[in-house]
């Protein structure tokens, strides 16, 4: 306990020393490779009076020991910044309460989390403050975190948000299971449907009764790897246009259309789809399950009977996947003090120290490319084995898809799969209408 | 003669042995049909103090193992319910205030006032009455926004200040009052206001009650608008804390739902007391609008 | 010829008038002005996340009637009018057995009515919460009961084929209670001649029921049937918090398009025209039901 807050405490107390003593902090670390930094004023940047500012999350119930911890720490080690947490909800409406009180001017917290797919909405409409200069003038080293993750947090040269809690697509199975029938799963996506023809279970009647897997079906963001891995271009170059239309997205929804024809699968869709998919995961009726990898320490102690493993999803000769998670940000029309305490507390969030101990407490990943070749890594890894799986990938860890209709098309895309796969409406015809809906929108 | 008397017996009989049958009948359905409507509200009742893993057991207990009231106190420290409750009485009295001022006013000078388009003005107030809240709300939301009044007693209460349904309830109320009373306050001097404050609305009190009970349920029970003006914690209400609670506890990591119905306990039980008390209006109320 | 000042009478006029203008002007702000708003806004593109718009003509109300929000606009009717169906057989025809079967009861019966009538009191959106346990698929008590007689485990809110069902029982857990209290006061009401006259006539009771009651009960009915008809167009609550309009938009009403529309995708282009339709067709509905009452009735909202 200790320790660690004087870990912190020297780290702010060398940001602070950077603040203080530097000015134009831009030479020493020359963090963003692509442009010409300009000279920034440190002291603009810094906080002088004592402040009390709000940060949004989305960390449920579970975590919030964790959070209490992890705040309660950054209050006590200095005296001019208080921070409150509040738990808002799900991304989703973190989202929309985000956007209401952006679009009021007023009750916008300091800090806010926001899920991965909305930096772009929110970089093209001028929400978030450009954390460049702050990166600067308290000599923030951005470079230590994974390349995809901080393309995946900036905006058009603007680096609107930093990575927060970041987690990828995986797929958890049923260890015990997979040893019993010496099965493992797949790596490409074509060998998927013979791999769940092998580890479904009927009942007598043709119900299924252990499922070989579930797909969620209440955010893209889980299946959507299939379909780039694929070739399916989402979103055109041109941005705005889609190839949801083409021979391969035609196919590649066919193809998991047959695994839930065949009762292998299903797609989960409502309100309680997750509590459902995954107690469903926990009563050890379903061999695998895709889901995030943030949820690792859940499922751990969830499912205390059998062992839990993790896989990288099937894919063909590209095995992308996405970033998932949150990025954190800055408010652009809050007052330049509370911008400043946003900062520090932002910085210590996502500070070394701080990020291990949300990789320790929850599911999700260590951000620091540097973490992963220290005995820190080898300790995580020897804590956490499955892990690997992700660790073994890294570099194939993308940034999503940025686009400001992004939201909508989601919308749309997600509605007409649960048609097809849960209501019986034909692809052939649907592929069509639903090309056309999200061209639509794509062009507004 | 004899066949006669027994027949006569016999069918009453046979109507006794009816009444008691549909007698029986009553009681039977009367019971199933109590139960039935009673089972929601017992089942929140008994889930909210249960505990975690007896909520969860794949076969349901009908009476708890053991009373767990710190789920109570749990939901109070998770989440902020002491602030909704706040915010829904002081919305929930400022809409009253506010259309009962408005609402006895209007339905003065619409009844017993005279002015040139009095008619065609009432008109106005009750062509309103076809034009819902759910039709207006973007509006109103983006000019409330732009006013900054997202998240304010005064943004939850401005939309609902008028009731034409009230004016209109009033007004016929007042309408029924013999014009006498006036006539003679006037002559000892009475002004306006004291006509309406000391005679009209004292007149009515019943009329005024019931409908002002009417007001405050459906007051106390909104959540469309509430929901969409006042997202904070700051401002929320009851109802919209309420369906937040499924969020905060049974999303993506947990399924509490001994505390959620704990919340539910709190957030509906005062009403359901309090109209229970005042039931004899509450029944009143509906009814005469029926019959009308 | 001139007078100095207001005559008394005018004034007197004056101050009547006044009364009227608190309720005036905030009628006036907060129904009709937003209406005119509303038919402005649908010719924009308005993305609430953007600071500016561009007017775009008819191109929202094409995309409504003749594009790709038809088949939505024609789905929120199907689903509203399904949903408003059940309400009113709910309310008007189970109230009316209840009451029937109820009405010669006196012992007990306060008891009996508070219970049953309370239901009402509940917000319809914690009712909602109450009855998302209820139908829970797992682990909820409903789903007991039915295996318990031999049934199988039906996913209520999962299903297109039953979340309108499970919408409906929370709808009628609700309105029943009122459909009874109401009529059984106008039951109550009709006058004992007419019962004894027709029993010294040996009418049995389905005679009675048919040529007295019924007909007794016509403007109780019609009373009954516009006003329920009309709050059932404007369901939201329910919806919101037990279905979010799914699966697959079996339970999307037209309110919660609406909403969805303006507060989840922000378009509020979109979102006006869907309102200003919904809001014709409540029109077109108070018109035609005003015509069939003749203006006999009064309703609230």
């Amino acid at each position: 306990m200790k320790k660690r807050g004087e870990r912190v405490f020297c780290a702010l107390l060398v940001v602070s020393l950077c603040v203080s003593g530097m000015f134009a902090g831009g030479t020493k670390e020359a963090p963003v490779k692509q442009q010409e930094i300009p000279k920034v004023d440190a002291s603009k940047y810094e906080v002088t009076k004592p402040i009390e500012i709000t940060w949004w999350h989305a960390l449920e119930n579970q975590y919030s020991d964790l959070v209490d911890e992890i705040v309660n720490d950054f209050n006590n080690s200095q005296d001019k910044i208080k921070v409150k947490a509040e738990y808002i909800g799900n991304y989703a409406t973190v989202n929309e309460t985000l956007v209401a009180a952006q679009v009021a001017g007023t009750g916008l917290p300091a800090l806010v989390v926001a899920n991965t797919p909305y930096v772009a909405q929110y970089g093209a409409s001028g929400l978030c403050e450009d954390l460049n200069p702050y990166i600067q003038a308290t000599g923030f080293d951005i470079n230590d975190f994974g390349e995809g993750m901080i393309k995946a947090s900036a905006y058009e040269g603007e680096q609107v948000s930093l990575p927060f809690l970041i987690s990828t697509q995986i797929m958890y199975y049923n260890k015990d299971m997979a040893k019993a029938k010496g099965i493992e799963i797949p790596t490409k996506f074509k060998d998927m449907n013979e791999f769940l023809s092998k580890v479904t279970e009927f009942n007598a009647d043709g119900s299924t009764k252990v499922w070989g897997t579930i797909v969620p079906g209440w955010d893209q963001w889980y299946f959507e790897t299939f379909f780039l891995n694929n070739g399916v271009n989402i979103i055109n170059p041109d941005g705005i246009s889609t190839d949801f239309g083409g021979k391969a997205s035609i196919e590649t929804t066919k193809e998991i259309g047959d695994w839930i024809k065949k009762g292998y699968a299903y797609f989960a869709v409502g309100k309680d789809g997750s509590s459902i998919m995954r107690q469903t995961f926990i009563d050890q009726k379903a061999f695998s399950v895709i889901h995030t990898s943030s949820l690792y320490n859940t499922y751990v102690n969830l499912c205390k009977n059998f062992e839990v493993g993790m896989a990288w999803l099937p894919a063909t000769d590209t095995k992308k996947q996405e970033i998932g998670g949150c990025v954190l940000l800055i408010p652009a029309k809050n007052d330049q003090q509370t911008k400043n305490a946003a900062w520090q507390f932002l910085s210590y969030l996502c500070s070394k120290e701080v990020n291990m101990k949300w990789a320790e407490g929850t599911g999700y990943m260590p951000t620091r490319k540097s973490v992963l070749e220290t005995q820190e890594g080898k300790d995580f890894l020897a804590k956490k084995p499955a892990f690997k799986a992700i660790f073994d990938n890294l570099d194939n860890i993308y940034p999503r898809i940025q686009n400001k209709n992004w939201n909508q098309l989601a919308k749309i895309w997600m509605n007409y799969l649960s048609e097809f796969y849960n209501n019986g409406k034909d692809i052939d015809t649907g592929i069509p209408q639903m090309t056309e809906e999200i061209n639509e929108v794509l062009e507004d | 003669m004899l066949t006669e008397e027994r027949t006569i017996t016999e069918r009453n009989e046979r109507a006794i042995r009816n009444r008691r049958a549909i007698s029986v009948l009553q009681w039977v359905l009367a019971i199933a049909v109590t139960v039935v409507a009673f089972f929601p509200i017992y089942w929140m009742l008994i889930t909210s103090v249960k505990s975690q893993e007896e909520v969860l057991l794949l076969q349901p207990t009908f009476w708890p193992k053991e009373f767990h009231f710190e789920n109570y106190a749990n939901v109070m420290h998770k989440v902020k319910f002491a602030k909704y409750y706040v915010n829904t009485v002081i919305m929930t009295a400022g809409i009253l205030v506010c259309q009962i001022i408005t609402g006895v006013f209007a339905a003065y000078g619409f009844s017993k006032g005279q002015f040139k388009g009095k008619n065609a003005l009432f008109m106005v107030v009750l062509g309103a009455l076809m034009i819902p809240l759910q039709v207006t709300f973007i509006p109103i939301y983006v000019m409330f926004a732009h006013w900054h009044l997202t998240d304010t007693y005064l943004g939850l209460i401005l939309p609902e200040a008028v009731s034409p349904y009230y004016i209109f309830m009033l007004r016929q109320t007042f309408m029924s009052i013999d014009d006498s009373y006036i006539d003679a306050a006037r002559i000892d001097g009475v002004g306006k206001v004291g006509i309406i404050t000391r005679i009209l609305v004292p007149m009515c009190r019943s009329t005024l009650f019931t409908v002002t009970l009417v007001t405050f349920t459906s007051g106390w029970n909104s959540y469309f608008w509430p929901k969409i003006i006042a997202k904070e914690e700051s401002h929320r209400v009851l109802t919209v804390g309420l369906a937040k609670l499924r969020d905060t506890f049974a999303g993506q990591g947990t399924m509490n739902n001994h505390e959620i119905m704990a919340g539910a306990v709190m957030a509906i039980l005062p009403v359901v007391i309090l109209f229970f008390v005042f039931q004899k209006y509450m029944l009143s109320g509906y009814s005469k609008a029926a019959m009308k | 010829m001139t007078k100095k000042g207001i005559k008394p009478r005018t004034l007197d006029h004056l101050q009547d008038f006044g009364c009227t203008i608190p309720a005036l002007i905030l009628i006036l702000m907060f129904t009709y002005f937003p209406i005119l708003k509303l038919i402005q806004i649908s010719f924009t593109n308005w993305n609430l996340l953007n600071d500016h718009y561009d007017y775009v003509g008819l191109k929202n109300w094409k995309w409504l009637f003749t594009g790709s929000g038809r088949k939505y606009l024609v789905n929120s009717l199907k689903v509203t009018f399904l949903y408003s169906a059940g309400e009113l057989t709910i309310t008007l025809f189970g109230g009316l057995v209840l009451a029937l079967i109820f009405n010669t009861m006196h012992k007990g019966f306060s008891a009996l009515r508070a219970i049953v009538f309370m239901p009402k009191y509940v917000a319809m959106s914690s009712a909602a919460v109450i009855f998302l346990w209820i139908l829970n698929t797992d682990n909820g008590v409903l789903n007991y009961f039915i295996t318990r007689l031999g049934g199988r485990r039906v996913d209520w809110l999962g299903q297109s084929s039953t979340a309108m069902i499970s919408i409906l029982m929370l709808t009628g857990w609700r309105a029943i209670g009122y459909g009874m209290i109401v009529y059984l006061a106008a039951i109550r009401s009709i006058p004992k001649d007419y019962y004894e006259a027709a029993d010294l006539d040996g009418a049995s009771y389905w005679t009675k029921l048919r040529s007295i009651t019924l007909p007794m009960l016509g403007p109780t009915t019609l009373f009954l049937f516009v006003t329920t008809f009309i709050s059932s167009m404007k369901v939201f609550q329910s919806v919101d918090v037990m279905t979010g309009g799914g699966p697959n938009r079996s339970t999307e009403v037209f309110v919660y398009q609406i909403y969805s529309y303006a507060m989840e995708d922000f378009r509020m282009d979109r979102a006006s025209v869907m309102a200003l339709a919904f809001f014709i067709l409540l029109l077109v509905i108070t018109a035609s039901t005003m015509k069939l009452s003749n203006g006999r009735v009064n309703y609230d909202t």
